[in-house]
């Protein structure tokens, strides 16, 4: 027990994490745009397409989701130069989540997809509504309101997952602290406040989509 | 390129490499039961610690609260860190498996918790109150009233969770604990091809977890339709 703790050390270096912490945000943003539409294509493919778009669709999403983000990104960093395609980590990382998050969002949006009944769109069409009111006030809201809950899931849990990135040197929150405390052996304090900064980072995110569920789709969320 | 691959694999294909490998696919399987596990007592008593009545219990409460937001928020790699290095800056002697283990199950309680709380959240509070009427302990009621109908809302996500477990141990390769990714990672640093040697790996993490998700898959529907009382 002769552990003394050197906070000021930590903290020294709090702007440098932050701007580190930006990029996680926006390596996340990427990452969930990319993959939200990957994930419509599929999901659109696999709810409406014929039998071998269903089949296509589905073997991606089952070996994306069943096998780990960090060895696909090793995949794309190692292996794929061996074929000539050389790709930068933050490039590889990138198009790692962007892969993993379109497979796992082909089955969230699907979800939506399916949610909306065939009953409730004639229904809407008996009573005189044309195209775009149908779906901006039957099948949007029925989509948003199934889909809010888990997307906003997906994405928190996506910010936590580009700490990955870390492992391919980009310079993202994880990355920059592993910087510091190679460099001032202060581990603990670092990563006490890398991880402060996350749970930081992540209750804004959920409060800003909470937000917008609120107003844009008006789904009760919750931010807890 | 594939001729390349072609011409080595029966160099990589030999059987100490293959015995590697699935021993390092035994340590992955065995560091994801042992954290799912525990997990699950863990939070099974963050969810009861949780749910404890009155104002004697509050800051019990509070500190379950705190712990199960608090982990669920932080990403795996980060508590990795953390944990190693708090145990070497305290002069313990753990193992680094131990090291992995230890950061598993403070991750895996967490999630676990949330899991068991929607269980028992889809249990009516009028079920406690009645349970309560005829006299039956918290305890009790939880043994033979709520996990005899919780257990089917439960069982699905956890096989979820478990397969994300599999896959989120491949972190641990990051401390040296030599589990599958690690095993790919010492196998093409020894020089195989790395589209062999991950491609192979990738297969092996897909074999452990499919029939674990096609199961959860399973288990939802059967038991989904008796759940829209």
């Amino acid at each position: 027990m002769t552990y003394t703790f050197q906070w000021g050390e930590a903290l020294k270096h709090l702007p440098y994490l932050l701007g580190g912490a930006w990029l996680s945000l926006v390596l996340a943003f990427l990452g969930f745009w990319g993959g939200a539409l990957i994930g419509l294509f599929g999901a659109v493919g696999k709810v409406y397409g014929g039998r071998l778009i269903y089949r296509i669709v589905d073997v991606y999403v089952v070996f994306f989701t069943n096998t780990p983000a960090l060895v696909q990104i090793f995949f794309l960093f190692y292996a794929l130069p061996e074929v000539g395609i050389l790709l930068s980590p933050f490039t590889a990382v990138l198009i790692g989540l962007v892969l993993n998050s379109g497979a796992y969002l082909t089955e969230i949006q699907r979800a939506g997809f399916t949610s909306v009944r065939q009953t409730e769109i004639e229904a809407a069409e008996v009573l005189g509504m044309s195209l775009a009111q149908i779906v901006r006030y039957v099948i949007v809201p029925h989509i948003a309101k199934t889909l809010y809950a888990p997307l906003s899931s997906f994405y928190i849990w996506l910010v936590l997952g580009t700490s990955m990135a870390a492992i391919f040197g980009v310079e993202e929150l994880t990355g920059r602290a592993i910087n510091i405390s190679s460099t001032n052996f202060r581990t603990i304090e670092v990563f006490s406040v890398t991880a402060l900064i996350y749970i930081a980072i992540t209750i804004l995110a959920s409060a800003v989509l909470a937000l917008i569920g609120r107003y844009a789709f008006r789904v009760r969320a919750k931010i807890f | 390129m594939l001729d390349r691959i072609i011409s080595e694999a029966p160099r990589f294909f030999t059987y100490y490499n293959m015995v590697f490998l699935l021993e390092a696919m035994g340590r992955t399987l065995l560091m994801t039961l042992i954290g799912v596990s525990l997990g699950f007592v863990l939070g099974f008593m963050l969810d009861f610690a949780r749910r404890t009545p009155g104002r004697a219990w509050l800051p019990l409460r509070l500190a379950a609260t705190l712990y199960v937001e608090t982990f669920r928020r932080i990403p795996f790699l980060v508590i990795l860190f953390i944990v190693l290095f708090a145990i070497q800056g305290f002069r313990f002697s753990v193992s680094l498996f131990g090291v992995a283990m230890i950061a598993i199950c403070v991750i895996s309680s967490a999630f676990c918790a949330e899991i068991i709380r929607a269980g028992f959240d889809s249990i009516h509070q009028t079920q406690w109150d009645t349970a309560a009427v005829m006299n039956f302990g918290r305890l009790q009621t939880l043994r033979h009233v709520v996990l005899p109908q919780a257990w089917r809302v439960i069982l699905p996500p956890a096989f979820a969770f478990m397969v994300m477990f599999i896959k989120d141990t491949a972190l641990a390769s990051q401390l040296g604990v030599v589990e599958l990714t690690f095993a790919g990672k010492v196998l093409s640093t020894r020089g195989f091809s790395a589209i062999l040697v991950f491609g192979t790996v990738l297969v092996l993490y897909f074999v452990l977890s499919y029939p674990l998700s096609r199961l959860g898959g399973w288990l939802e529907r059967r038991l989904a339709p008796s759940r829209g009382r």
